[in-house]
């Protein structure tokens, strides 16, 4: 008696590339993001006052006059809130307390009747400030010579795997001391020293941050933010305010656009801060575009300096490399950048010999955050140059000598550790043949020189080893599955994936499934944050868990009404069937009331609710002389990407024609979103490769608005975009998959720089490749006159 | 810190219904009242700030001021609150002063071009006006409404700085006046963004050509060059050039030469001055060896010379 | 500051309003009518999120005030779909994977309908153009490109 239902053949929603889950909603502009929330006439509206100066000492702040203005609530300074904010390491106050360190610093708050009212108050605050001397280089904060930005350095709470130096800007030093070096160099047939100077960006979501924050009568705390970290905001925030997590709730619409700036905490404090003060009120805070430029998270700054060596069949001896991050005003986040960088500074390669030393410096530049790659963009930008100029140097071809030395199963890394099985080599082969590597492209314009480049990458997801995600599933009376999750949909399709894997180890249909959303800390189940490219993996996991435990629940039970062996039951398309007794029933005649005993007896089951975890357990850690460790990592996504270029010689203008990339996802859960998340990561790219640099002229930004801060238009897409997929599975990733959403910019800068130097024999010094920077270059360099 | 307000300031907005009632208007305010055309450049002003006016005083409905209209013998009339989007979608605009329609085409994007018009692109004066620069070659005229009644203001002698006018208060633009283009006329509006569309000109190159047989060379070429100078510049020593020179391909380098030479860029976040000197020598030559191929049927490697 | 009543046709829908001076179309449409589906994202006429139609042709409404809206007839994403049914071109986009963040998708919508409405077979180059004042930071444009292509197809 085996239904139709049953029968049919559905195919298994992983390795679909299903229908996005959430584009109805947004087609019709129905979906809601944080701004589009509807608080009624009590809202109240915040604007921040802020330091004009990159580093001083405020002497006085009087916010009298401002609180007579009519239509203003309360004014709010940083005297209130004693408690520091961070992730790794806490170096930061909700508003400044006795020192500003960056331009755009809080300094008060305001909350008032419109933000127009709001805005008005900001110029009556008067702020007393001493300037004092400042960082710009994170080089020179690095030295003596420096003046101490953080003399409480010492007494900041910090992770115990972030080294800071007390007595200096240093608030990371990660090491890497694998093999012997010093003695390297004489066995090698070539070498390349090269520094790089890799400036700040900014991630630019079109969505600019927004947080309303609310104290409710009974004290208890509502934040409603676009954010990628409710959790991480619950209790970073909680810490700082010295209060329960369970007293602050965080409500996370649809986010538009993160790529990292809406991780951990940036401006949502201020929001909480200023609401306790008007309790019953909620209280919205909108960063303009310009404050996102100044004030939002940066991707740090980096000064890099890199010397390798190899022998004369190609093989890598030696590195030695000496990153300066400029973490800016704090780097309670960017500190384990620095550490990222450092147990990926070897890029995919096996090195036996390598010297690290990853320096994470204060500066009086804006606060460098999470940026989509949290590391390995800046890093690889110089990295990957560098292979190409050992290549030549040996003569061997760029591509000969990575997949010479590229990680392979098995490989010892940087750290010491294995590597796990990979599809790195399958990716260097697949996009050197799509792009036809070694075939010379030309242009039909005399005035336009083409070329090509690829360069490597790989990344870990950069978090403490403890990071984890949970689940939970449970049914309607008609047998639709509400499953619930703690990360966020920020664009990459992670509601859509946690369908198809919650329906797929369920056994029901995709459109089954919906995710209940908003995700809300009051009811959400906890995951760490929505970054890293962790949530395919680590929240499926979870996911899949909780739907085995629900599965489980099912079968157990209907085993138990038929008097036949679990084991043989199973669920096909929202029907449990048996392979042995050939019965069925479909789930919805069983989820919620459970199933009657034989002759009206009673009952067994009901409410079927699952819940499934997921936490590595096996990351170590890392001596802190060597960065040797038994395993640094969870895994590690790699790829390749190679660029076809055209640069114009009359400008010195680059053209990027087309773009193809391999990347090893494991096991694509939905084919179509590993695309669409290559080809947004390659434009993403493509733009801080040739357009993007926050321009800082003592620690003042010069470019804070669109007309000056350039990105990607539809006009700067190139012509063809090629994905390839590659699936060497992770052994504990869900069906093997991997993440890969911040991969795709990886390896962009390097792959166009290497292209660009095969067009017109120019080895570029640093990103943006503006078409100025070409075409001075080819100037200087005499390829044009 | 430049912290731009979340919203625009608080003003009166003021609709007259005739141009003697806006012009009034603006006399009895002067200082805090504004001319109001598409306002693409006044809202961004208002809120970064920078401009505070009390009163924005919205022209657009007035008589005449949509109006598009061309005339053989008078040639091209734009109303001041003509948008960039109806000159470009104007059929007679688009068939004798191509150049203008080619410059109006890469200004912002599409909507921005719904919205902004050319008069208000030419009144702020800004030395990156995409516009301005066919304007000045195809001697435009302005034509000016105040209380003494209407004048014209030949643009030449329009811009006095960087974002100045010789505009008084109580003086209202009410429209752009292009006479008739000169036969057989050549145009190329050539712009340099930092990305492929949408930005500012680092550099732009406006140039027509047409054959004039007054002149040694047999053509008159007119240059003129955005983002290079305090107010757009018309570079006269390469009309003067390229008066009695051959038009084959050494001496267009030369042209290109004296262009570079005219020019006096600054650096600035956008781009260096060094770039700009080379940009508009590449770019300039780019314009006329376009403009020589279009007048002489040939390329310039066989060009004309007398 | 002086306050003017207005009279507005928003997604087919008649509306008498009483606006301020200073208050954009944008805020209009977002604060007073509620339609949330137009988004800011710079007030500047830089991004496009703000996107809608004004008498059929797309501007950017955080630079049109709403007083100048007296007498038009503005279409937002939320007139796009008609009696429950999307439309080609929102269906084109879904289809063809458009939509990632989708917070400038509304823009996105728009000025791709004026697009087709005055253009109705575009090529690859004309639709870039109509969309350069579109900034979209997750796709990378080429699904948008290809949803709307498709939709000129149909």
């Amino acid at each position: 008696m085996i239904s139709d239902q049953s029968k049919s053949k559905i195919p298994s929603p992983i390795g679909e590339s299903v229908k996005r889950i959430d584009a109805g909603e947004k087609i019709t502009g129905a979906a809601l993001f944080a701004d589009d929330i509807q608080f009624g006439e009590c809202l109240l509206y915040a604007r921040i006052k802020r330091s004009p100066h990159p580093h001083a000492r405020i002497i006085s702040i009087d916010t009298s006059q401002a609180e007579t203005l009519p239509g203003v609530r309360v004014v709010v300074t940083g005297a209130d809130y004693p408690g520091y904010l961070g992730l790794y390491l806490q170096d930061r106050h909700i508003f400044c307390r006795d020192t500003v360190r960056y331009v755009g610093d809080p300094v008060a708050g305001v909350a008032a009747d419109s933000a127009e009212i709001a805005q008005q108050a900001l110029d009556l605050i008067k702020v007393e400030y001493e300037p004092l001397e400042a960082v710009f280089d994170a080089e020179y904060g690095a030295s003596p010579q420096a003046p101490i930005l953080h003399p409480k350095l010492a007494d900041y709470k910090v992770a115990n795997f972030i080294l800071p130096q007390p007595g200096t800007n240093i608030s990371n030093h990660f090491k890497i001391r694998k093999g012997d070096v010093d003695s390297a160099w004489d066995k090698c047939a070539a070498i390349v020293e090269r520094k790089y100077r890799i400036p700040h960006i900014q991630h630019v979501p079109i969505e600019p941050h927004t947080a309303i924050a609310k104290m409710e009568a009974d004290g208890r705390l509502t934040l409603w933010g676009s954010s990628q970290s409710p959790f991480a905001q619950r209790n970073l925030i909680a810490q700082a305010l010295g209060i329960s997590q369970s007293d602050i709730r965080v409500i996370a619409p649809y986010v538009g656009g993160g790529f990292g700036s809406k991780a951990g905490v940036s401006m949502e404090a201020l929001a909480v801060a200023i609401a306790m003060k008007v309790r019953g009120f909620p209280v919205k805070l909108l960063l303009t575009r310009e404050e996102e430029f100044y004030t939002a998270f940066v991707r740090q700054g980096l000064i890099a300096s890199f010397k390798m060596g190899c022998d004369a069949q190609g093989k890598l001896l030696a590195m030695e490399n000496t990153f300066f991050w400029d973490g800016g005003a704090y780097t309670e986040y960017g500190v384990n950048i620095t550490r990222a960088s450092g147990y990926s500074s070897s890029g995919p390669y096996e090195v036996p010999n390598v010297k690290t030393d990853s320096y994470c410096v204060y500066t009086n530049h804006p606060v460098g955050g999470p940026m989509r790659g949290f590391g390995m963009p800046e890093m690889h930008a110089g990295l990957e140059q560098c292979i190409d100029e050992l290549a030549y140097k040996v003569s061997l071809d760029p591509v000969e000598l990575r997949k010479l030395n590229c990680l392979r199963d098995g490989s010892i890394l940087v750290t010491g550790s294995r590597m796990h099985p990979n599809g790195l080599s399958e990716c260097v082969e697949k996009t050197a043949q799509a792009i036809e590597w070694g075939v010379k492209s030309v242009s039909d314009d005399p005035n336009k020189r083409r070329g090509k480049g690829l360069a490597l990458m790989w990344k870990a997801p950069a978090m403490p080893p403890n990071a984890g995600s949970s689940a939970w599933v449970e049914f309607t009376e008609d047998a639709k599955v509400n499953l619930g999750v703690g990360g966020q949909e920020i664009g990459q399709g992670t509601f859509t994936a946690a369908a198809q894997m919650a329906a797929a180890a369920l056994g029901v249909p995709y459109d089954w499934v919906r995710v209940a959303t908003p995700v809300d800390t009051k009811y959400s189940p906890y995951e760490w944050q929505t970054v890293a490219s962790r949530l395919t993996w680590s929240m499926g996991n979870a996911i899949v868990n909780a739907a085995l435990d629900a599965r489980q629940q099912i079968l157990d039970l209907v085993a138990q009404a038929w008097q036949e062996d679990p084991d043989q039951l199973d669920i096909r398309n929202g029907v449990v069937v048996s392979y042995t007794s050939e019965r069925e029933i479909p789930l919805k005649d069983l989820v919620i009331y459970g199933l009657p005993k034989p002759d009206d007896q009673g009952w067994i089951g009901g409410p079927v609710i699952g819940r499934g975890k997921f936490m590595p357990t096996y990351v170590t850690g890392l001596d802190p002389e060597t960065g040797q460790g038994e395993r640094a990592v969870v895994h590690y996504t790699t790829g390749a990407q190679a660029v076809e270029v055209e640069v114009d010689l009359q400008t010195g203008r680059v053209d990027v024609l087309r773009v193809v990339s391999a990347f090893d996802v494991g096991r694509a859960i939905n084919p179509d979103m590993v695309r669409t998340q290559v080809e947004g990561g390659v434009v993403q790219g493509i733009s801080s490769a040739l357009f993007e640099s926050l321009q800082l002229k003592e620690g003042i930004l010069q470019n804070p608005s669109f007309v000056d801060y350039r990105i990607a238009t539809a006009c700067d897409t190139p012509q063809q975009i090629e994905t390839i997929i590659v699936e060497v599975p992770q052994d504990d990733g869900p069906w093997g998959a991997r993440g890969v959403g911040e991969h795709p910019m990886v390896p962009t800068i390097p792959a166009i720089a290497n292209a660009i130097y095969d067009a017109v024999g120019i080895r570029m010094q640093g990103p943006p490749f503006t078409a100025e920077k070409v075409y001075l270059a080819m100037l200087e360099a005499g390829v044009v006159d | 810190m430049e912290n731009a307000s979340p919203g625009l300031p608080s003003f009166d907005y003021i609709k007259p219904d005739t141009i003697a009632d806006a012009c009034q208007f603006l006399v009895v305010h002067p200082g805090e009242a504004r001319p109001l055309l598409g306002g693409t450049d006044i809202f961004v002003r208002m809120r970064d700030g920078h401009w505070k006016d009390r009163f924005l005083v919205d022209l657009k409905a007035l008589p005449g001021m949509q109006q598009i209209s061309y005339d053989p013998q008078t040639g091209l009339s734009i109303g001041a609150a003509v948008t960039m989007n109806d000159l470009i979608a104007f059929k007679p605009a688009q068939q004798h002063y191509p150049v203008l329609v080619k410059a109006a085409s890469s200004v912002a994007s599409y909507p921005l071009r719904n919205r902004a018009t050319i008069v208000g692109n030419i009144c702020n004066a800004s030395p990156a006006a995409d516009t301005t620069g066919a304007c000045l070659l195809l001697d435009g005229e302005l034509e000016v409404y105040s209380g003494e009644g209407t004048r014209r203001q030949a643009l030449a002698t329009f811009f006095t700085a960087p974002g100045e006018t010789c505009l008084k208060t109580g003086e209202i633009v009410t429209r752009l006046i292009l006479p008739p283009p000169p036969h057989a006329l050549s145009g190329i509006y050539i712009k340099l963004g930092r990305n492929k569309a949408s930005d500012l000109a680092i550099v732009g190159v406006t140039a027509i050509g047409y054959p004039d047989t007054l002149n040694p060379s047999g053509f008159r070429c007119r240059l003129s060059l955005a983002s290079v100078s305090p107010t757009p510049l018309i570079v006269h020593a390469v009309e003067q050039y390229l008066d009695s020179a051959p038009w084959v391909e050494a001496n267009l380098h030369q042209a290109a030469q004296i262009a570079m030479q005219a020019c006096t860029p600054i650096d600035d976040t956008r781009a260096s001055a060094e770039y700009r000197r080379l940009m508009v020598r590449n770019l300039t030559y780019q314009a006329l060896e376009q403009i020589c191929t279009e007048l002489t049927g040939c390329s310039n490697q066989g060009g004309y010379d007398g | 500051m002086a306050e003017h009543q207005i009279a507005i046709k928003v997604n087919g829908r008649r509306e008498q309003l009483r606006v301020s001076s200073n208050q954009t179309l944008l805020g209009l449409l977002r604060e007073q009518l509620s339609l949330t589906g137009t988004k800011n994202g710079c007030h500047a006429g830089e991004c496009g999120a703000c996107t809608v139609l004004m008498n059929g042709e797309p501007v950017n409404s955080c630079l049109v005030l709403a007083v100048e809206c007296d007498g038009a007839e503005i279409i937002t994403v939320e007139g796009l779909a008609h009696d429950q049914q999307l439309s080609v071109l929102q269906q084109a986009l879904i289809d063809s994977g458009a939509v990632q963040c989708g917070f400038c998708t509304p823009g996105m919508l728009i000025s791709a309908r004026a697009l087709l409405d005055r253009n109705p077979h575009p090529s690859d180059t004309e639709i870039q153009e109509a969309l350069v004042g579109n900034l979209c930071r997750c796709t990378g444009y080429v699904r948008i490109i290809e949803g709307i292509k498709q939709a000129a197809r149909s």
